[in-house]
């Protein structure tokens, strides 16, 4: 069992500005074009986030918050400017090879937990193995480690059905390091749980990203969660505000 | 990999049992009827025994007798109305026209004289047009449909013998009267088909003959082997042989040395035809001889079209139409509900994109469980035909033919299983592969 006591980063362990940067984006913009109106979601925005960073992004809904993650994570493609990860600069969206850069850079966590129903957890974590080819036991190995590592190894075999959201939301960060992914992008991890399961899984996350360095880019809408991270940006309007 | 993708469709199955009993009733009742069609023609048209070689097969069944008369046809070319009355300019021209024609089954001694050497022939067999013969046994009557052929006729049609052998060319020279009958005939008339039915005999009009063989009845109906007893042609009536008539009881098969020497064959037959004088008392002034392959004469009788390219264009071309009309309809049926399926499963897709699979994972994936679904659909609707087949070969519920079910059936069902899996598949996990992962997601 996980414990729900609260903690927060210690500023020593902030990385340094000169450390490498993780995420590097440059002048994005993203705007929807329909046949009659543009909408501009995200507007000429610069960030950097650097190796080992938890940032969290705030802001009301609509700015462009999960716009953001979303080009951060190459699942959306950005209208203009340049996306430079793990000293990559993305500029193909739909090939095999973001596919594999995706499986082996990047973790996500979503709101809605978006686990797949007819798999055990086990197999849920197994996922983004299974797209690299590693071997049944070994994938099993792993994934037993990330459940683990969240403290769900004795719910492998149960169904997400069987879950209640706060453990549905562990399963999912196993999936997201099972990989050993080097960014992790949440979306509102904490937006469907009550603040005792929010706090358990702010805390997994704090300790992920402490532990194993992991850069973490999270989205929230609550300020409590967000001040736990290292550094707080906020947007509006597609803009970033501070 | 594939193992995931197995489980994960039979759980897919599971989650929506009336969704999957929808899908599998469709499925299994469409391949089922295809098995069963793809048995019927296997069985009619099949290379199945005795028709082995069937593509170096040339049929000769018929002859037909024409004569043809110069006649004057007068041709009004203008019409004019002149003071009153009217006036028009006529031609006349001389034309061939065919004023008689009659066709039949060939004389034996015609077909003995002319066509025993042609050059692009291997062999050669004869046989009477399916008559009828009466049997006796023990105060019982029997209508058996009794054949007359030449010991070729052993070596063109390679007959499954389940007892005994076939007769000889020493049996036809010396009018022999032995019998070989079908295994069917040997029921009805013996009550068993056994190795104690060779060398009984059986009263056949007003001849006793001897068993040699038993035969297993042909799937087909060609009315080539249709019989239920088959006899020397020496049996026959002498009248037939003594003939000196073109027209008799008898058609011909000829085989070529392989599927390209067929042409040769008939080409030798037409100029035989063309070049035969009729003698000099007779009316008529000039034969043919019918002469197609196996698929080309199946068509011609089914739809007594003279022309072999005609009758082959006009019967089997609406067929495959119909077939694969009949293919098409649950297969958009199909289609549909995997579409839905598959949308409802967007989020799914969304998170594999999102954890590494790319556009072909997806792909792969819902093909192989659509695949997975067919499968299952396939095992049903074989084991349903295969219940049909036997029902009606055992009431032979369709007469002379009976359905196959011969390994080349089930290499055709699992070819027609897989394109069925495929086809339904393809469209609804491409449109799913192209998914976007941030569209899914939300």
């Amino acid at each position: 069992m996980s414990t729900s006591t609260s903690t927060s980063l210690d500023p020593a362990m902030k990385p340094s500005a000169a450390s490498m940067p993780m995420i590097e984006l440059n002048g994005v913009s993203k705007f929807y074009r329909t046949e009659t109106i543009e909408t501009l979601a995200l507007s000429k925005l610069n960030l950097t986030v650097p190796t080992g960073e938890f940032l969290s992004i705030m802001g009301p809904s609509g700015c462009g918050k999960s716009t953001l993650l979303n080009i951060m994570g190459l699942i959306d493609e950005p209208s203009e400017g340049t996306v430079t990860l793990a000293g990559e600069r993305i500029t193909d969206y739909n090939g095999s090879y973001i596919a594999r850069f995706r499986n082996e850079q990047l973790g996500f966590i979503f709101q809605s937990f978006h686990l797949i129903n007819d798999l055990s957890v086990v197999d849920n974590v197994e996922l983004p193995l299974l797209y690299r080819k590693v071997g049944g036991k070994e994938r099993r190995r792993l994934a037993q480690e990330a459940l683990e590592h969240v403290g769900l190894s004795n719910r492998m075999s149960h169904f997400p059905n069987q879950l209640s959201g706060g453990q549905k939301q562990r399963v999912a960060i196993a999936r997201a390091i099972v990989g050993r992914p080097k960014i992790i992008l949440a979306d509102e991890p904490t937006g469907n749980l009550d603040s005792r399961m929010g706090d358990e899984i702010m805390d997994i996350l704090l300790r992920l990203n402490k532990d194993l360095g992991t850069t973490i880019v999270m989205v929230t809408h609550d300020e409590r969660m967000a001040k736990k991270t290292h550094r707080l940006i906020r947007l509006s309007d597609g803009e970033r505000v501070s | 990999m594939i193992k995931n993708y197995f489980l994960l469709a039979l759980k897919v199955l599971k989650r929506k049992p009336f969704y999957t009993f929808v899908s599998l009733f469709g499925i299994s009742f469409t391949l089922m009827i295809l098995m069963v069609l793809t048995s019927l023609f296997d069985a009619i048209l099949g290379n199945n025994k005795p028709l082995t070689d069937r593509d170096q097969l040339v049929i000769m069944p018929m002859i037909e007798r024409t004569r043809t008369e110069t006649d004057t046809i007068l041709r009004i070319d203008t019409i004019a109305m002149q003071g009153g009355e009217m006036r028009y300019d006529t031609s006349y021209t001389y034309e061939d026209d065919i004023v008689s024609t009659s066709n039949g089954p060939i004389a034996y001694p015609f077909l003995e004289k002319h066509f025993t050497n042609l050059d692009g022939a291997v062999n050669y067999a004869f046989y009477n047009d399916n008559t009828h013969i009466d049997g006796y046994l023990e105060g019982r009557k029997f209508t058996l449909n009794s054949y007359y052929v030449t010991h070729t006729y052993w070596e063109i049609f390679d007959f499954n013998f389940r007892h005994g052998t076939e007769f000889y060319e020493a049996d036809v020279e010396s009018a022999n009267q032995v019998v070989v009958i079908t295994d069917k005939a040997a029921r009805e008339y013996f009550g068993e088909v056994s190795e104690g039915v060779i060398g009984q005999e059986m009263v056949l009009g007003e001849k006793t003959f001897t068993v040699r063989g038993i035969v297993e009845r042909p799937l087909s109906d060609s009315p080539m082997f249709a019989g239920d007893i088959y006899m020397p042609v020496t049996t026959t009536d002498p009248r037939e042989l003594s003939s000196t008539e073109v027209y008799g009881g008898f058609g011909a098969v000829f085989l070529a040395k392989s599927p390209e020497g067929r042409q040769a064959i008939m080409d030798e037959i037409n100029s035989f035809a063309e070049n035969y004088q009729m003698p000099a008392d007779s009316y008529h002034d000039a034969i043919e001889m019918f002469n197609s392959t196996f698929f080309e004469g199946y068509a011609m009788g089914l739809l007594g079209e003279r022309d072999p390219k005609v009758a082959t264009r006009t019967l089997f071309i609406p067929i495959i139409v119909l077939i694969l009309l009949f293919v098409a309809l649950p297969l958009i049926n199909l289609v549909n509900l995997n579409n839905g399926r598959v949308q409802e499963r967007r989020s799914e897709i969304g998170v594999r994109k999102a954890f590494g699979a790319n556009s072909r994972d997806i792909l792969l994936q819902f093909i192989f469980e659509n695949l997975v679904l067919t499968a299952i659909g396939g095992v049903i609707g074989m084991a349903l035909a295969l219940g049909l087949i036997s029902y009606v070969n055992q009431q032979d519920v369709l007469g002379i033919t009976r359905l196959s079910s011969s390994p080349e059936v089930f290499l055709y069902f699992l070819l027609v299983v897989l394109m069925f899996g495929f086809l339904s598949g393809i469209l609804p996990a491409y449109r799913m592969s192209r998914t976007n992962v941030a569209n899914s997601l939300r």
